[in-house]
């Protein structure tokens, strides 16, 4: 068994719920942003592209420092929130926020491949036989798409919880609140003759990446496998 | 026949620009001297070695980081850190060919945003300057030197346990400085030389005698130029620029 120091368990604890909260909180936003990418045709699609990509492509710690100057207490979404006790710079809240902010270009790519793939002329006989719009994307749409929401999820939370550069920018390393395991690994790299702790938490690290994606490879043939009414 | 020769610059440019990119430096006369310091360091030490007649390379990181570096056979001729505890971890992996020798000192102070007044160093002092919600910055103790003097410092002052829930730990001290310039948070505990030159203010002296004394150790890695140990006592010549720079001279044991 991997013999840990307590705080490299608390970071494990926090890595996982801040990446679980930020998986679920980016999906609603992701399937629309997917549906808007994959099926609008209005001014400015482009543009929405490119932003949506944005945090795929900048250097991590310039979304981290972008958050930080948006959210700190002089910031201008910061100065709102910050007196209500809503803040989120320093807080694992914030922590959650990077994290979302760095998997939703993933997110959506992974929808948006899936709605691309699906065929119009379903929605259409769907529709030419009475079902409301809303009806069709629940009963036609949704399941064509899952296998891709899946793989989606699967991403995003992987990025999640392997987010560095924006997070600890953006709300520093405070232990249990906001130092999450890849914190906490660059934390125990500066300590002399920390290599044990070290070495399980990278084969922590390297174990929840790895399991994320073999999960997601076991889910989605199933998942379409169902889609497909076998 | 216009457009071949344009075509030909075009190619020209092109080829020169990657023949740019891939040359390597100019070779020079004498191979610098390699010293590989803590980032705190750096202005003073940017300063002493325009006064070595002959050329330095100097390459900055966090302490843990540089020694991992020398450790692994970075091309280091001298390594200088902000913490005793990385040079006795790198004279354990006998990466060190000479004796350690303390190359300056230096105090922490409470540091404020731009324009903050001065305060007394007492709970309350503290209290009143936070607020009820307030927090203030500073190195992680677990992996920033600055962070273990001053959880030290605290705790002598018996600060610690109604402060420490209040902190926000960065990961070297220049980040928490950083948050105190920019006004994020209102106190940092931070080294009284990296507050020059940054937009905040010292609002108040840290005594020295809260914590184990602040030592930059200075050393010749193993197989180093045979020049690395003149530098040195360069280095220990230099007291006058550490301490223009906010540093102390090393401290009498």
């Amino acid at each position: 068994m991997i013999d840990l120091p307590p705080e490299a368990w608390d970071a494990l604890r926090l890595s996982l719920r801040v990446s679980t909260v930020a998986t679920l909180l980016s999906l609603p936003l992701a399937l629309w942003v997917a549906h808007v990418l994959a099926r609008g045709r209005f001014r400015g699609r482009g543009l929405l592209d490119a932003v949506v990509h944005l945090p795929l492509v900048l250097p991590p710690v310039v979304t981290g420092y972008a958050l930080l100057l948006l959210f700190s207490r002089t910031g201008p979404v910061g100065a709102l929130l910050e007196p209500l006790g809503l803040g989120l710079a320093f807080r694992w809240t914030g922590a959650a926020l990077a994290a979302a902010v760095m998997g939703f270009p993933l997110m959506v790519r992974a929808i948006r491949l899936a709605i691309e793939a699906v065929d119009p002329k379903l929605e259409e006989a769907a529709a030419t036989l009475g079902a409301s719009p809303a009806r069709v994307w629940v009963t036609v749409t949704l399941p064509l798409i899952a296998p891709g929401i899946l793989a989606g999820m699967t991403l995003g939370f992987a990025k999640a919880f392997g987010e560095f550069g924006a997070t600890i920018t953006f709300v520093a390393s405070i232990p249990g609140e906001t130092r999450t395991l890849p914190s906490a690994i660059y934390a125990f790299l500066q300590v002399p003759g920390a290599d044990a702790p070290l070495r399980g938490l990278v084969l922590i690290a390297v174990a929840v990446a790895i399991g994320a994606v073999l999960v997601s490879n076991w889910l989605a043939p199933r998942v379409a496998a169902r889609v497909a009414g076998r | 026949m216009a457009r071949p020769i344009r075509f030909d610059l075009t190619r020209r440019a092109v080829l020169g620009a990657g023949a740019a990119l891939f040359a390597g430096p100019g070779r020079a006369q004498v191979a610098p001297l390699s010293v590989f310091a803590a980032a705190s360091l750096k202005p003073a030490l940017d300063e002493i070695a325009t006064d070595w007649d002959g050329p330095v390379a100097l390459s900055y990181g966090g302490s843990g980081t540089v020694a991992r570096q020398v450790a692994s056979g970075a091309p280091a001729d001298l390594v200088v850190l902000a913490a005793t505890d990385w040079m006795d971890w790198l004279g354990g992996q006998g990466a060190l060919a000479g004796s350690v020798q303390a190359v300056a000192g230096n105090r922490l102070v409470l540091a404020g945003p731009p324009g903050a007044a001065a305060l007394t160093l007492t709970g309350a002092g503290i209290a009143a300057r936070l607020g009820p919600a307030g927090r203030f910055a500073m190195g992680d103790p677990i992996s920033v030197p600055a962070g273990r003097y001053g959880q030290q410092a605290l705790e002598t002052l018996g600060l610690w346990s109604d402060l420490r829930r209040r902190a926000i730990l960065a990961e070297n001290v220049r980040a928490a400085l950083a948050y105190v310039a920019r006004g994020d948070v209102d106190l940092g505990l931070v080294y009284r030389s990296d507050v020059r030159g940054t937009g905040a203010v010292e609002v108040a002296a840290v005594p020295t005698n809260t914590h184990q004394p602040i030592i930059y150790p200075a050393a010749i890695v193993r197989g180093a130029s045979p020049q690395a140990g003149a530098f040195l006592a360069h280095l220990r010549a230099a007291t006058p620029v550490f301490v223009r720079h906010g540093f102390d001279p090393v401290p009498a044991a």
